[in-house]
């Protein structure tokens, strides 16, 4: 007993000098940033205890059931059609030569720019009556042509046709970097490019697709505009429908908690399968300029066509119909003011991905520093806000900044809120609810990086910061630039989150295309969601641009 | 040159972001007036600039849902810059009331002008435009005789031909509280469950999209509010004039209660920072003048028993109203959409 016990207190003392041991500033500077980014999610985390409200007997047994199977059925749709197009494509530009290559290489990131509620009535107005889809038909004498698209198949293809550049982006990341050379080995050893890619690259590019998907599928998961359009119920009509119209934000955030707590399994369940392979023992970093393949021409169109496909759905089409609306409503909603309100997204936009892709470095590298396993596995907590409603994310930002403002006022420092209502409190939003976008792609391509070079680099007497700017910095480039676009993109079309935190006279293309849209003016919405595509366009050509200059 | 370009493009990022937080700062010596509005017609914009130019009060503007600007003002509490809310439905002033964030307004001007059913009984909010809720059938398909209420859309001979957008919808939730107050619980229950099973499609997209499948003869009768008719019938899209004009408004109930209406309307912020001005505001919006162009532009009915309607509006002629205080709407919508899931309304 005795010596039993003893044992006990060793063991005890041995774990503390051991987290005595491994202890470091990176530690405290890893909790210190998760606690900025947790406190909203834990904010409504602790709301939880309060149980759900009165309604949610009437929610499981009424609606429950349906939002399951409308959310489950998006879920896998959307991850097939996203991982097909997504993965085809950036393989092919990756791989081979063809014509127009280079413009789609970046076309393909753009649908993203689109706001998935606006595809959705640009798809619904494209096969409606009178719309494009009917004028075809009436070349054939045939009147009220109309295909539905309005229900949970159509749901899904929109909403995969403007997400699948998540998986584009990152897979096409894990091609450029290394793919190459380990399928040039594989071709050396006598195996065939389509057994290589399957056997080979697909199950290498696992994790790359896993983080796009990921982000997919929260995007879906999250979707509130498009599937309230389409009358799909999924998880997040019935938060809405809880909170606004049951007036029970009880049962709202459970809901959302329960949506939280799937996700979050998801990514877990990923994470332990991944846990078998390791991924960061690939020896020889890929140096040299990759190489196209050059097919002979019938080929390189069919290629070409290919890679087309996901373009033409998730833009062209969208932007035909755009065009067409805009032409329709210039006169009314063209006016100089939208050219500030460009600047005003754009600069908005940029504050915030320079942020959050700075927040998800920080974070990524501090907890890979620091030695305490409880810290590590605590830092993916920072990509949870991406899992919950905007509007949710702007209340749990509000709860803790109203505090801290209400007290400022109190002791007489300030006289106006200092965090809300100023831009403050918006960039802390978006930087919390975007994390997980330039988490995600950082992430994958970090661990591309072979540990034995920072490693060397550190016994040879360099410090933490030295190491990564010289080292680590270079390579994971690449992934930076997607990580900053993807922020981009996300803040200049989100919604719900900037609605709420915004301050007076700020304004964005998002919120004036919402205005038109909002009251079933969908026509005047296109000039404005025009906007944020040209918007969208700038950092995209620009970055990419000295993407292609570093290959 | 990368360097220059980069440092240009974060000195715009910055520039473009300045925060006006000087309108807000000095709050006392400036006179301004913060609107939390859910109304995001042009027709507001171009009203809130006429009476800045007029009155020299500035107006800030919040655009969000009712929902969101009521949830941002319970945050806020005591230190809510809001001074006035504007909401498309009584239902979500209502709620404002009961989460007490507005406050009553003894004005004798406004009194003169907002009959009383609708406003608020203890005048925390008033009704600014109405809008009616009526049924629009195929001219080509439907004779309007056999028409009469919402309660005999339930009948046999409508199966499979009514049109109806969700029951998440704020003005259906607000029609089937008219109905639940007008003939009981249970009643309106057994509506809902019939009017379902008579809807030529599970309910989806909007109200110009309900107008657009009569119109495409998916259905002979749709649910929908009056001010889309008229801006449709005024639209510059080719096929959504077609539509429009393919189809009859009918006003349910003129043999009995009315047709159902439902107000756009506003209150003073219980905190409200700017008491005056929100006043000053809110008669400058009941005026003839603003009423005008609520009515002109929007293809609302003015609450203004002075102001004319808007010619399509008059064209479709006079009728009764349901005289129920809006109040109700709010007090029965809970209750209203757990009636709907109930009846398997979507």
């Amino acid at each position: 007993m005795k010596q039993a016990g003893s044992k006990h207190i060793n063991s005890l003392l041995e774990s503390f000098f051991k987290l005595k041991r491994d202890i470091n500033r990176w530690s405290f500077a890893t909790l210190f940033i998760l606690l900025i980014i947790a406190v909203p999610v834990f904010t409504i985390g602790i709301k939880l205890f309060d149980g759900p409200g009165q309604s949610w007997l009437h929610i499981s047994d009424y609606l429950l059931p349906s939002y399951l199977k409308n959310s489950f059925y998006l879920a896998i749709l959307c991850s097939i059609i996203t991982i097909l197009f997504g993965v085809s494509s950036a393989w092919l530009v990756t791989r081979y030569h063809f014509p127009f290559r280079k413009a789609l290489e970046w076309l393909l990131i753009i649908p993203l720019a689109i706001p998935s509620y606006i595809v959705a009535y640009a798809y619904a107005g494209f096969f409606d009556y009178g719309g494009i889809y009917a004028s075809f038909f009436e070349v054939f004498e045939i009147a009220n042509a109309k295909l539905d698209i309005m229900n949970v198949f159509g749901l899904a293809f929109v909403l995969s046709i403007s997400l699948f550049p998540y998986v584009y982006v990152s897979a096409r990341a894990f091609f450029l970097n290394q793919a190459i050379s380990l399928l040039e080995a594989s071709r050396l050893l006598g195996v065939s490019e389509r057994k290589s890619f399957v056997k080979l690259i697909i199950p290498l590019a696992r994790p790359a697709v896993v983080a796009g998907l990921v982000l997919v599928l929260m995007e879906v998961l999250n979707d509130y505009g498009a599937a309230k359009y389409f009358g799909v119920n999924t998880f997040t009509t019935g938060i809405f429908r809880s909170w606004f119209s049951l007036e029970e934000p009880e049962t709202a955030i459970y809901l959302s908690a329960l949506l939280l707590i799937l996700v979050f399994g998801l990514i877990l369940i990923e994470k332990w399968q991944r846990r078998k392979i390791q991924y960061s023992s690939i020896k020889s970093a890929n140096t040299k300029p990759n190489k196209k393949i050059i097919l002979p021409k019938w080929q390189q169109f069919l290629i070409c066509f290919t890679v087309l496909i996901p373009v033409v759905l998730g833009f062209f089409v969208p932007v035909w119909q755009l065009l067409i609306w805009a032409f329709k409503t210039f006169t009314q909603v063209l006016n100089p003011s939208l050219f500030w309100l460009s600047l005003q997204s754009f600069g908005i936009a940029f504050i915030t991905a320079f942020f959050t892709v700075l927040f998800a470095l920080v974070l990524l590298y501090f907890s890979k520093w620091n030695k305490i396993t409880f810290i590590k596995n605590a830092s993916k907590l920072g990509v949870l806000g991406y899992a919950i409603p905007g509007a949710v994310v702007a209340i749990g930002i509000m709860m803790p900044t109203l505090l801290i403002d209400k007290w400022l006022i109190n002791q007489g420092l300030i006289t106006q809120f200092l965090i809300n209502g100023t831009l403050i409190a918006l960039v802390y939003a978006y930087v919390v609810r975007f994390l997980a976008v330039a988490y995600q792609p950082l992430e994958s391509s970090s661990l591309k990086v072979n540990n034995s070079i920072p490693d060397s680099s550190k016994i040879l007497g360099m410090g933490n910061f030295k190491t990564f700017y010289k080292i680590e910095f270079p390579l994971i480039r690449a992934g930076m630039l997607s990580a900053f676009i993807l922020v981009f993109i996300d803040t200049l079309k989100e919604l719900p989150l900037t609605l709420i935190l915004k301050p007076y006279h700020v304004n964005t293309l998002a919120v004036k295309a919402y205005e038109f849209a909002s009251d079933e003016m969908v026509m005047q919405a296109a000039i404005p969601s025009l906007c944020i595509i040209l918007t969208a366009l700038i950092p995209v050509i620009f970055l990419n641009k000295l993407l292609l200059k570093n290959e | 040159m990368k360097n220059t370009l980069y440092l240009l493009l974060v000195i715009v990022a910055f520039f473009s972001c300045e925060n006006d937080k000087k309108s807000t700062k000095d709050a006392s010596t400036l006179k301004e007036i913060n609107v939390y509005t859910h109304r995001h017609y042009e027709s507001d914009q171009e009203l809130f600039k006429a009476f800045e130019e007029e009155s020299g009060i500035k107006v800030n503007v919040i655009n969000a849902s009712a929902d969101e600007l009521i949830q941002k003002m319970v945050l806020e509490g005591e230190q809510s810059p809001a001074d006035v809310l504007i909401t498309v439905d009584a239902g979500r002033l209502h709620r404002a009331k009961a989460k007490n964030l507005l406050q009553p307004i003894t004005n004798s001007k406004i009194d003169s002008i907002v009959p009383s059913h609708l406003k608020d009984k203890e005048n925390y909010w008033f009704g600014l435009t109405k809008r009616a809720r009526v049924i629009v059938y195929a001219k080509d398909r439907v004779d309007p005789m056999e028409l009469s209420s919402y309660e005999n859309l339930v009948d046999e001979k409508w199966k499979n031909k009514i049109v109806v957008r969700s029951s998440s919808n704020i003005y259906n939730q607000s029609l089937m509280a008219s109905i639940i107050a007008n003939d009981g619980e249970d009643a309106a229950k057994m509506w809902a469950e019939a009017l379902v099973n008579n809807m030529a499609r599970s309910p989806k997209g909007n109200d110009r999209d309900q107008v657009k499948a009569v119109a495409g003869g998916e259905a002979d009768l749709a649910i929908v509010n009056t001010y889309y008719i008229g801006k449709m019938l005024n639209s510059k899209d080719q096929a959504e004039l077609d539509a429009a004009q393919s189809v009859e408004v009918f006003f349910p109930n003129q043999e009995d209660r009315g047709t159902h209406i439902n107000v756009s309307g506003i209150g003073v912020a219980k905190y409200a920072p700017n008491q005056e001005a929100a006043i000053q505001f809110i008669t400058y919006l009941l005026s003839e003048k603003s009423q005008k162009i609520f009515a002109s532009s929007n293809y609302e009915y003015p609450v203004n028993p002075n102001v004319e309607n808007a010619e399509v509006l008059k064209s479709w002629g006079s009728f009764k109203e349901d005289q129920l205080n809006l109040s109700k709407l709010g007090e029965l919508n809970k209750k209203a959409v757990i009636l709907f899931d109930e009846a398997g309304w979507k």
